[in-house]
């Protein structure tokens, strides 16, 4: 494989991972617009603990993303609390607050960033994509992801049933953080330096929108985004903004048309033969007295 | 011995808004077992009474009683383990689920520990609890819906998915908010057998608010009446509609005088035949 | 020396105020956040520089920058809002985020990302008051900001668009069934939207004489927390809440340090989120006309 291509796949598998990051807590409703600052969590504690206590990074990650699970705990309670466009401002201030700290730890490098020494290569990185993906279907798989969507669809119905409304936002909140960190750890042992301009808001609202591309009503969605937004530059070869600036200009056509993204539940129904019943269901029921 | 025991009681329960007082002092009870009705004309407060019950909003004095359980003070999320369900006025399904998925949403309460969660039940080709909600779902009449997602389905299919949703928390008293409203003869005629049918094996108790007197007069053996967010009678249909300030209420001062002028000029009262009142 | 500093803070405070009017005046009157208004902010910087650069007397200069600005804000305007009514209430917002991305990139193609200088204009020109330094272009932006508000209040209180606005910041429907044309009176919110924001990149752009196309992600954001600050809708609020970050920033800077500074800012996001939620400056909303 050419190694043009293998950093294509590289970039994909990284992309998928921390769109799932996004999608988690999307899927219950809410928007993290601090997911960089959790994935920087992940990069940051992955390569301090690969660097200085040599850890291999197949630990290492993973202690990353479970630095970031805690932290988002942590934070969680008093943040979920709020609501709405204020949870969205609450996790932006947050991923603000936590890139400008790292920014002043100097034994992580300060301003000129961080070199890591262990390098990983794409085998490596799309195995934590697979098991990751496979993660996320599975969990969707169970009651969780019922319950999950019934949160994001209707709070105080979901509540009246029972579902711990709160418990689930969370839970989401911190998996979705967690995926985050591991996207960031395996950036950090990719790229073999990191810097924290890098985890801004913009990196927090360009995976956002990866994943409202693909759309939030499938599992498949980010996937499906964050392959559109990977690959699809790359067939236009321009330079890195024009991806940006074709992506952007695609995303804001494509929530004029059709903003439920690229992916609704219809239509993965559908896609895998199940009988579509809503023609039928439209018409008025033919039994019955007339 | 629990069968002389209502199944719900309020206890001089009162709900205000602000300065607007929407139940006053309301006492009333339902038997356990039976199909009662909650009636009322516009803005008595028959929904708020739901709310209450359900804990959506927290009561402002009295008590409310669910079987041998005071649950004035549960939180909103644990009612539904005490056994209370209920539909909704404007149908409430989750619109990005499909109509099975909405019905596994009923059993959480029954399903939704650790354990519960993470069962996969979309997953595994055989599951007991996917097989319950299917099985409810053909009870129903539902099954061929299954797999759409209810946004797409007519109003009166989404209100029957939102019964079976409801009954799949195997509740002892089952609220219904306006359950024929907006359903044709023919669906209301299937909602007046199914709810018999529901409530024949006497484990669960029907409180339903309605406005169609006809689905009520078919259905309820015990009414209750507020106006006001106060009971002003209780009893069977008939004892009610006999009752002289339900007509009021209903009919208006004015026309209950004509009634009674109407009766007193009858021929019929003039050759003593005597008029129950 | 402190009172330096609060003037300095003050100063930067106007160029905050300015973005949280925008912010704020696009949640008052049509419930969402617009987030292309950073963007806005940079192109209204960036573009003055740009004419400047080019040979034009600052005046001209600023006021290109302002049309400028203005097309841009319509065109999201077009996409974000106008084909939206009815969809799901996050697409304004998401739609609102993609033009950040696709004016901040676009501008890195154009103009390249590096910092840009604008030379100085007013050379020798402070005042001295009271023994604080207050600049010319400071003064000018103060000044401006404060007639630009003011012009506002005029135009909500006074004039049918400003009664057409505070009807739509009420309840849309109604506005409709009272006649109001929504569809000619939204555009001009967008319109003074673009306008603030490009007024606070320009007083930026001649004041602290650096742009690049980072400057709405670093500087534009921080609008945000003076809109929370000062209460979401409320326009004299966005004021006070502009002064509350800037003078937060200043004291920032001179006691803690310049790398604290975003903690500071940011950190009392937080805090009015946690706390207040609602804002500093309660009871001035824009539909009540009371700004």
């Amino acid at each position: 494989m050419s190694g043009y291509a293998e950093g294509i796949l590289i970039l994909l598998a990284i992309n998928v991972v921390f769109a799932y990051g996004a999608f988690l807590p999307l899927a219950a409703g809410q928007l993290n617009l601090g997911l960089a600052a959790f994935a920087a969590i992940g990069a940051y504690s992955s390569a301090y603990v690969s660097n200085v206590y040599a850890i291999p990074a197949l630990a290492a990650i993973p202690f990353g993303a479970f630095a970031a699970g805690i932290i988002a705990l942590i934070v969680a309670v008093p943040v979920l609390r709020t609501r709405g466009i204020y949870l969205a401002l609450a996790t932006f201030a947050l991923g603000q607050i936590v890139q400008a700290t790292i920014l002043n730890l100097g034994f992580l490098g300060g301003a000129a960033g961080y070199p890591v020494n262990e390098f990983i290569r794409l085998p490596f990185i799309s195995a934590f994509t697979v098991a990751v993906v496979a993660l996320v279907a599975l969990l969707f798989g169970t009651r969780f992801g019922i319950a999950v969507t019934a949160v994001h669809d209707d709070e105080r119905v979901a509540d009246l049933m029972g579902i711990d409304v709160r418990a689930f936002q969370v839970t989401a909140f911190v998996v979705g953080s967690a995926i985050a960190g591991i996207a960031g750890g395996l950036y950090a042992h990719h790229f073999s330096y990191i810097e924290a301009q890098y985890f801004s808001v913009t990196l927090s609202i360009t995976i956002v929108l990866n994943v409202l591309l693909g759309g939030t009503q499938t599992v498949i969605g980010p996937l499906l985004g964050a392959a559109m937004f990977t690959l699809l530059p790359e067939l236009l070869r321009g330079s890195a903004h024009w991806r940006y600036v074709v992506f952007a200009a695609g995303l804001i056509v494509l929530m004029a048309l059709r903003p439920e993204g690229l992916l609704t539940g219809d239509q993965l129904r559908q896609l895998f033969g199940w009988r579509r019943t809503d023609d039928e269901g439209s018409r008025m029921p033919r039994e019955g007295p007339t | 011995m629990t069968a002389g025991r209502p199944i719900l009681r309020f206890e001089t329960v009162s709900k205000h808004f602000g300065g607007l007082s929407v139940i006053e002092d309301l006492t009333f009870a339902v038997r356990r077992g039976s199909r009662t009705g909650l009636i009322g004309p516009n803005g008595a407060g028959k929904t708020t009474v739901f709310n209450l019950i359900t804990g959506v909003y927290p009561v402002d004095a009295g008590r409310i009683y669910l079987d041998a359980d005071d649950i004035t003070n549960v939180p909103s999320r644990r009612r539904i383990r005490n056994g209370v369900a209920r539909s909704f006025q404007n149908v409430r399904l989750m619109r990005h689920l499909s109509t099975l998925e909405n019905v596994l949403v009923g059993q959480h309460s029954r399903n939704g520990g650790l354990f519960g969660v993470l069962q996969p039940i979309s997953l595994s080709a055989r599951n007991r609890w996917r097989e319950e909600a299917r099985a409810g779902l053909a009870d129903a009449g539902l099954a061929k819906y299954e797999r759409a997602t209810v946004g797409g389905l007519p109003y009166g299919v989404q209100k029957r998915i939102e019964l079976v949703r409801a009954l799949m928390a195997h509740p002892r008293l089952l609220l219904l908010d306006e359950p024929a409203a907006g359903l044709n003869p023919a669906e209301t005629e299937a909602l007046h057998t199914h709810l018999v049918q529901i409530c024949r094996s006497g484990d669960i108790t029907l409180l339903m608010v309605e406005h169609d007197m006809q689905f009520v007069g078919a259905l309820c053996e015990e009414l209750v009446v507020i106006s006001f967010g106060r009971k002003i009678a209780e009893g069977t249909p008939q004892a009610v509609r006999q009752n002289l300030l339900v007509q009021e209420v209903y009919l208006g001062k004015p026309a209950v005088e004509q009634e009674r002028e109407a009766v007193a000029e009858s021929p019929l009262v003039a050759a003593g035949v005597s008029r129950a009142s | 020396m402190l009172s330096q500093q609060v003037v300095n803070g003050a100063m930067l405070g106007s160029v905050y105020a300015m973005v949280a009017v925008a912010l704020t005046l696009s949640i008052g009157v049509l419930n969402f956040l617009n987030f292309s208004i950073p963007g806005l902010f940079m192109i209204g910087g960036m573009s003055s520089w740009a004419l400047i650069h080019a040979g034009m007397p600052w005046p001209v200069a600023a006021a290109g920058a302002l049309v400028i600005t203005a097309a841009a804000s319509l065109v999201v305007e077009r996409f974000t809002w106008r084909w939206l009514r009815g969809a799901e209430h996050f697409v304004p917002l998401v739609s609102s985020m993609a033009f950040l991305i696709f004016f901040e990139n676009l501008a890195i193609i154009y103009w390249g990302s590096d910092l840009r200088s604008v030379p100085i204009l007013f050379s020798g020109a402070d005042w001295r008051i009271a023994g604080l330094v207050v600049g010319v272009p400071q003064l000018v932006g103060l000044i401006g900001s404060v007639l630009l508000i003011w012009g506002l209040s005029l135009l909500l209180k006074r004039t049918r668009l400003g009664r057409g606005l505070r009807t739509i910041a009420e309840d849309s429907d109604t506005a409709m069934l009272l006649g109001v044309d929504i569809y000619r009176v939204v555009p001009f919110v967008f319109l003074m939207a673009g306008i603030f924001a490009a007024f606070g990149g320009i007083v930026f752009a001649l004041n602290y004489r650096h742009v690049h196309p980072f400057m709405g992600e670093i500087v534009g954001l921080k609008g945000i927390s003076a809109m929370i600050v000062g209460g979401m809708g409320n326009i004299w609020g966005s004021i006070a809440g502009g002064l509350v970050i800037g003078i937060t920033e200043a004291l920032a800077i001179g006691y803690l340090g310049s790398d604290f500074v975003d903690i500071a800012v940011y950190g009392l996001l937080l805090l009015i989120l946690f706390v207040r939620p609602t804002g500093l400056f309660t009871g001035m909303q824009v539909a009540r006309g009371g700004i």
